[in-house]
């Protein structure tokens, strides 16, 4: 039989939104796995749609899987400049960009089986959505992290929408509050497993206007027994303005007990 | 284009101390804070998604609302709305706000999705209650809300609070200790209550629990800045 040499060869939707710049190699990577996994599987009649990053959708796996810590429309210059700033550094070998989904980092039967009643209706469980990716693209949390493990950091660029506004003109503080939890908890993540936010002290120092964007950026502090502190502060992209600073402190969970 | 940056003037949080004397009395605030008529959408209201005890403790404060001691505070769109015919001090102007930004405790307008929430004032002794029921899309660890929507909330309720007891505006500091997950759909009790006001900053304390209260779910503090909002132009 024939074959459709053509194939071999992912062919990439032109990406008007991304300006048509040229994708980093890894995604190209990615797109020749996933051609080449598809024709092993011989499943020519459905190939479903290929996605900006390389990856084959199909409809159930949609929504659950697209990673929102990628460029869209509604990032402005200053979110892509330090995007790409970032991803140069991964390419230099000790940053590493994190995906993001609709789903909390640690797995959903993980944390179930290990921490909570396996019980809980699964109604509940399809519903859901990390809070932090629960908007359509550029009203809410825009953001992407990058870790550091060998120096136990994570910096975060965090654009706030328009739908997460308190006083007119200027970012909710709860906004804030959820964004440095997010990363300070990203970065206890990181070094010490599944942990649980215990304390969260943030002092705000300047109001964020609305629709800028912010540089986050958190390191352990010490950890000590299942205790992991964690420090972060916020500025604006060109360093000169230090809106909030803020101290967490995680714990561990332990696998032997339940949470709830 | 979005207009990056405002103008913040250096000294924002060295603004020109008023009087004690000259500032609005908490029943001038909450009388202007809640209008009689309004074609506003109040969103702090009972809805298909509130569970059966925010439900029932939500009548009990409203029957408290007839003898004015308690206040249902309306819950609009956008602070904007609560401040009509008022503007942030001179020096704070930030970009132009677009007609669709909206304030962050109801960025999520489908019933019972987001936050589902209502907060009762108590004029007298300057202290809140806010009934929050958080739904599926502000989800952290799988089934239990995400530990930034309670900081949002309890930021919330503080902002409010400190707005009517004394014309608090902006969030000085939150520190915030969690004890207890709040599963998703179920009922937090947050009391807020200030504790002093000084050197024009406003010190408050919260305390979110089960409705029974046998789960204390967090406790924190809330420092905000008193500025007086400016008459506006138009």
């Amino acid at each position: 039989m024939a074959r459709d040499t053509t194939k071999h060869r992912p062919v990439y939707k032109t990406d008007l939104r991304d300006g048509g710049r040229p994708r980093p190699k890894s995604l190209e990577a990615v797109g020749l796995l996933c051609a080449s996994a598809r024709e092993l599987l011989g499943s020519e009649s459905n190939p479903g749609t290929l996605l900006s990053d390389g990856k084959r959708s199909f409809a159930s796996e949609n929504v659950v899987n697209r990673d929102h810590a990628l460029p869209n429309p509604s990032w402005n210059k200053d979110l892509r400049l330090l995007f790409d700033q970032f991803m140069r550094k991964c390419e230099a070998g000790s940053w590493k960009r994190l995906p993001s989904n609709n789903h909390s980092p640690q797995s959903f039967q993980d944390f179930q089986t290990r921490f909570v009643d396996p019980k809980l209706p699964k109604e509940q469980i399809s519903q859901a959505r990390l809070f932090t990716r629960s908007f359509e693209d550029g009203l809410g949390f825009e953001y992407v992290m990058f870790c550091n493990d060998a120096e136990k950091r994570v910096v975060c660029f965090f654009q706030a929408g328009p739908y997460l506004q308190g006083a007119p003109g200027f970012t909710h503080g709860g906004a804030i509050a959820t964004m440095i939890d997010a990363t300070t908890g990203m970065c206890a993540f990181r070094a010490g497993g599944v942990v649980m936010t215990a304390n969260l002290n943030i002092n705000y120092k300047r109001p964020i206007p609305l629709c800028s964007v912010v540089v986050m950026k958190s390191q352990i502090d010490k950890v000590e027994g299942r205790k992991v502190f964690v420090s972060c502060n916020v500025r604006s992209v060109d360093e000169e303005t230090l809106y909030s600073e803020a101290t967490s402190l995680f714990i561990k969970l332990d696998p032997n007990k339940k949470l709830a | 284009m979005l207009r990056r940056g405002c103008r913040v003037s250096a000294g924002l949080f060295r603004a020109p101390r008023i009087a004690p004397g000259l500032r609005s009395s908490t029943d001038a605030l909450v009388s202007r804070f809640c209008p009689e008529k309004t074609d506003l959408k109040d969103y702090a209201l009972p809805n298909a998604s509130w569970c059966p005890d925010m439900l029932s403790l939500y009548q009990e404060f409203l029957e408290k609302t007839n003898s004015r001691s308690w206040i249902k505070l309306p819950s609009f769109k956008s602070n904007r709305d609560h401040i009509q015919g008022l503007k942030l001090p001179s020096g704070l102007v930030a970009a132009t706000d677009k007609g669709d930004w909206r304030i962050f405790t109801r960025c999520i307008p489908v019933a019972g999705q987001g936050y589902e929430y209502v907060i009762f004032f108590h004029p007298a002794e300057k202290k809140s209650v806010c009934l929050f029921q958080p739904g599926p899309y502000l989800e952290g660890a799988p089934g239990f809300a995400h530990g930034g929507s309670l900081a949002a909330m309890m930021d919330e309720t503080f902002s409010k609070t400190a707005y009517l007891a004394g014309e608090g505006l902006f969030t000085l500091s939150l520190n915030i200790r969690f004890k207890n997950l709040i599963p998703v759909g179920s009922l937090a009790v947050l009391n807020v209550q200030v504790e002093k006001i000084e050197d024009q900053k406003l010190y408050m304390s919260c305390v979110a629990q089960s409705r029974d209260q046998q789960t204390v779910f967090a406790k924190s503090s809330g420092v905000f800045l008193q500025l007086q909002l400016e008459e506006s132009s138009q």
